[in-house]
């Protein structure tokens, strides 16, 4: 296929950055493959593309590829990514971000953002814990596992990201694993095309900070950990609660359409004033 | 061939998991980065389904081989066809 025999990632990134700064074995190497595999499958123009990011080891993966990125204000992603797509509706405007900046600190941007229905494409990468700062216990770390916050173990119950932002109105939304990586590739793809807001959760290893702290000491021991935790959603509407506790349900949550955001804005704007824009500039005629 | 670049790869073993067929193995010894490298043990099992591509964090890995029957269809050149089919 390929004429040369490069690594088929390599072209869409910056070489001169790398190898990254990710811990062997961490999950968002393998996040950015398959979104750059999952870009080529929906025949997306690359140059088109802007990356926005918050904080974390997860928003950093805008950093090392070759496009248009903003990386933001912890939590704020989805914020600015609701600026940028509404002033520019025609980019194709990707969000990472982890599960402490679109989940705890960034929980209201996440759910408002799917309830108006906006047009990005959000892949958060849920590792389960704040990798960046030293493993502190996030909003989707699993009840019972420990984290340098919880050094008794989890006591709360955690957010199912899938599910919340489906419920709270996204179009497509879904969860896979950094084990399941056809799915997840397929997935993105979905999103991307989908025109409104579209979740796609990847439960993913952090062997550093989660590894460490729970006695799965190799990259390949979280992999495996998670592999065998894994339910589908068909298989999992027959289970019980007790029995899908502390289990990975992947699958589809939500894949529908309604009316998008920006859409919206157009419609009235023309409806109102009779043009796309309501903005009032001088330089209207150049926008 | 699969070609494992030495400078990119951080030694997780994540290609040995995630190759369905085994193709890979870890060698005995530590290159000057501490990094103990996978090898190619089992080339001819290869069906080039380009999982370990996508799989291996550091983008070190490529699988150069000749076509494979899915790819012929559209020059689509990930995955075999048949794996996808899984439910959702
Ligand atoms: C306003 C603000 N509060 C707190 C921090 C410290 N901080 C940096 S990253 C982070 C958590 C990152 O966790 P997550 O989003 O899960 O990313 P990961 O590193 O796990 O990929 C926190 C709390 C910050 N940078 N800014
Ligand atoms: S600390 Fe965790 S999330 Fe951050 S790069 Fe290392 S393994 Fe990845
Ligand atoms: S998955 Fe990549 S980085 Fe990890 S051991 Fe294999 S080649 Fe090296
Ligand atoms: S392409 Fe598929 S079969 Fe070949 S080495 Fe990679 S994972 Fe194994
Ligand atoms: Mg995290």
């Amino acid at each position: 296929m390929s004429e040369s025999k490069q690594n088929r990632f390599l072209q869409y990134m910056r070489e001169d950055r790398l190898p990254h700064i990710f811990c062997p074995g961490c999950g968002n190497g393998a996040i950015i493959n398959a979104f750059l595999a999952a870009m080529e499958k929906a025949g997306m123009d690359f140059d088109n593309i802007a990356m926005v990011s918050g904080i974390g080891c997860s928003s950093r993966i805008p950093g090392y590829l070759d496009c248009d990125s903003l990386h933001t204000t912890h939590g704020r992603a989805l914020s600015f990514a609701t600026g940028l797509k509404t002033a520019n509706k025609d980019l194709d405007v990707v969000v990472f971000t982890g599960d402490g900046d679109a989940a705890s600190i960034g929980g209201n941007h996440l759910i408002h953002a799917a309830r108006r229905n906006i047009n990005l494409t959000v892949i958060c990468i849920n590792n389960n814990i704040y990798g960046m700062t030293g493993g502190q216990i996030s909003p989707t770390s699993p009840k019972g596992s420990f984290g340098t916050t919880a050094p008794y173990g989890n006591q709360d119950t955690p957010f199912k990201l899938a599910e919340l932002v489906a419920a709270a109105g996204a179009t497509y939304s879904a969860r896979w694993t950094t084990v399941q990586i056809e799915n997840l590739v397929l997935a993105i793809k979905e999103g991307l095309e989908n025109p409104g807001f579209s979740f796609i959760e990847v439960a993913t290893q952090c062997p550093t900070y989660f590894g460490r702290k729970n006695k799965l000491k190799t990259p390949t021991a979280m992999a495996a950990v998670m592999k065998a935790n894994t339910v589908f959603k068909s298989a999992a509407e027959r289970m019980s609660a007790k029995e899908l506790e502390g289990k990975i349900v992947v699958g589809e949550f939500a894949n529908t359409t309604k009316d998008e955001f920006t859409e919206n804005i157009d419609k009235i704007s023309v409806e109102k004033s009779g043009k796309k824009t309501v903005i009032n500039s001088a330089y209207e005629t150049e926008l | 061939m699969i070609i494992i670049d030495e400078e990119l790869c951080k030694g997780c073993h994540l290609c040995l998991f995630m190759c369905y067929k085994n193709v890979y193995a870890i060698s005995p010894e530590i290159n000057k980065k501490g990094v103990q490298l996978p090898f190619v043990k089992f080339e001819e099992r290869c069906t080039k389904c380009g999982t370990c591509e996508v799989a291996c964090p550091d983008q070190a890995i490529t699988v150069d081989l000749p076509e494979n029957w899915w790819m012929k269809e559209g020059n689509d050149v990930n995955f075999n066809p048949n794996f996808t089919k899984g439910k959702k």
